[in-house]
């Protein structure tokens, strides 16, 4: 049942992100749903979660991009496992935390797609790609993963469910 | 004791008989002819003031009273209806922008069907259901896909011009890389000097012409149309005018931005081309029929 419950948010999160991210976009840069989603499993649920969703989620959305199939699978595969490890293995999963894991992952993520995606590059280019699109789209995506995270303790916490995979193991 | 016991006879009688003068005066009055009556409405008439004031303070009143409860009070219901008919309104401006937008979307994909009727192209009318998955790409999806005969590297347009090329299909789906993309290049022509040059978009989704010819007498505002040299597109549709030159001393060729025609982020139908002729035998070329003299 958790196993269809995630396919159908991860099926969710694609199209959300295919038809709605127009709507979301600020000065052009869009978040990606489906890195936060994957970043996000992984701070509450762990790294296994992490990486399931990740995969699924990167796989519905390389059926819908431009690109081969395999790029998102492998980076949002790698982001929900960076992040359930990250902030259950060497840090407390607290709202800073959060964010910078976000970031990092966002970034290294957008790195990875900006290489496949544009193989032969000048650094004018890069450097404009980064600035205008790379950077400000981690920045998005962390912010959203911040509230995303901050609102499902909140509900977690008013429904009385015990945080245990929090802090330290 | 009663009060009666004390008070005169006389006075009594006084009082009996002034009673009945008043009486009969009074009864007199009755008889009396009309002109000779005016001279007690006279004496009326300052009684009749002091009646009055009071009269139209209570008249006043009770027109305040009754418009407090037309407007106010009574008027509960008309406020109810109005708030009826507001909702009423606003599902009628609902209703009016929804019948509007169909309207255009209707009159949009009536542009591309005479168009397609026109064009000696073969063509699939497709509609846009979703834009970009990722940053990285400037890319659509539309709701053709294998099933509806469309493949990759098909052609995209518009009645208005280029719009991209198909890059993957789905069995009902497929994704198109709009121009303003670097991964998409085509063959193009400056209209007027006919100097050839690929068409390729920028990280920053912009449309560059590259290759241009360094004598190429290329100028702001020059028409760019497809120079039917790939197997996507047709000689001679539209993609955009030049809007800034560019060589440096060092380079071989020259380069022009291009100003699309197409407002990529407008679309809502397109056309995929499935066939064309990409050129015409010379046998079949004939020239035009000169007017008789």
């Amino acid at each position: 049942m958790t196993v269809i419950l995630h396919m159908l948010l991860c099926l969710g999160i694609v199209v959300a992100q295919a038809s709605l991210s127009t709507f979301v976009s600020a000065h052009g840069i869009y978040p990606d749903f489906c890195l936060v989603l994957a970043c996000v499993m992984g701070f509450i649920a762990g790294e296994y979660k992490g990486l399931m969703v990740g995969l699924t989620v990167g796989l519905f959305q390389d059926l819908l991009a431009p690109g081969g199939i395999g790029l998102n699978m492998i980076l949002k595969g790698l982001a929900g496992t960076l992040a359930g490890v990250t902030t259950h293995t060497f840090s407390t999963v607290t709202g800073p935390t959060v964010l910078m894991v976000t970031l990092g992952l966002s970034l290294g993520c957008g790195l990875a797609s900006l290489m496949v995606a544009y193989p032969v590059l000048d650094t004018v280019v890069f450097f404009h790609a980064f600035s205008t699109i790379l950077f400000p789209q981690s920045l998005y995506n962390s912010l959203l993963a911040l509230g995303i995270f901050w609102f499902s303790n909140k509900v977690r916490h008013s429904m009385g469910v015990v945080n245990f995979v929090q802090g330290r193991r | 004791m009663p009060r009666s016991e004390h008070t005169f006879p006389l006075a009594q009688g006084i009082r009996r008989a002034l009673v009945i003068v008043v009486i009969l005066f009074l009864t007199l009055l009755l008889f009396l002819p009309r002109q000779s009556q005016e001279w007690l409405g006279q004496v009326g008439d300052p009684l009749a003031m002091i009646l009055e004031t009071p009269l139209h303070a209570v008249a006043s009143m009770q027109d305040s009273l009754q418009e407090i409860w037309n407007h106010y009070i009574a008027l509960q219901h008309v406020w109810e209806e109005n708030e009826t008919l507001r909702q009423k309104i606003r599902e009628l401006e609902g209703e009016r922008n929804l019948l509007k937008e169909q309207a255009i979307i209707t009159g949009q994909f009536q542009e591309l069907e005479a168009y397609q009727e026109t064009t000696p192209m073969m063509t699939t009318a497709a509609r846009i259901i979703g834009r970009n998955v990722s940053n990285w790409y400037q890319a659509m999806i539309i709701d053709k896909g294998a099933r509806d005969g469309i493949h990759a590297e098909m052609g995209v347009i518009t009645e208005a011009g280029v719009v991209g090329r198909v890059v993957r299909t789905n069995p009902t789906t497929a994704i198109v890389l709009l121009l303003s993309d670097p991964n998409v290049a085509i063959t193009g022509m400056i209209q007027t000097s006919r100097d050839q040059g690929i068409i390729q978009g920028t990280p920053q989704g912009n449309i560059q012409m590259k290759y241009l010819p360094p004598l190429s007498p290329v100028q702001l505002g020059d028409e760019v149309v497809t120079s039917g040299l790939t197997d996507d597109f047709p000689r001679g549709l539209y993609i955009g005018r030049i809007q800034q030159v560019t060589k440096a001393a060092t380079d071989l060729f020259q380069s022009g931005g291009i100003a699309p025609v197409v407002d990529f982020s407008k679309l809502e139908g397109v056309l995929v081309i499935t066939s064309f002729q990409t050129s015409t035998p010379a046998s079949q070329i004939s020239p035009e029929p000169s007017p008789l003299p």
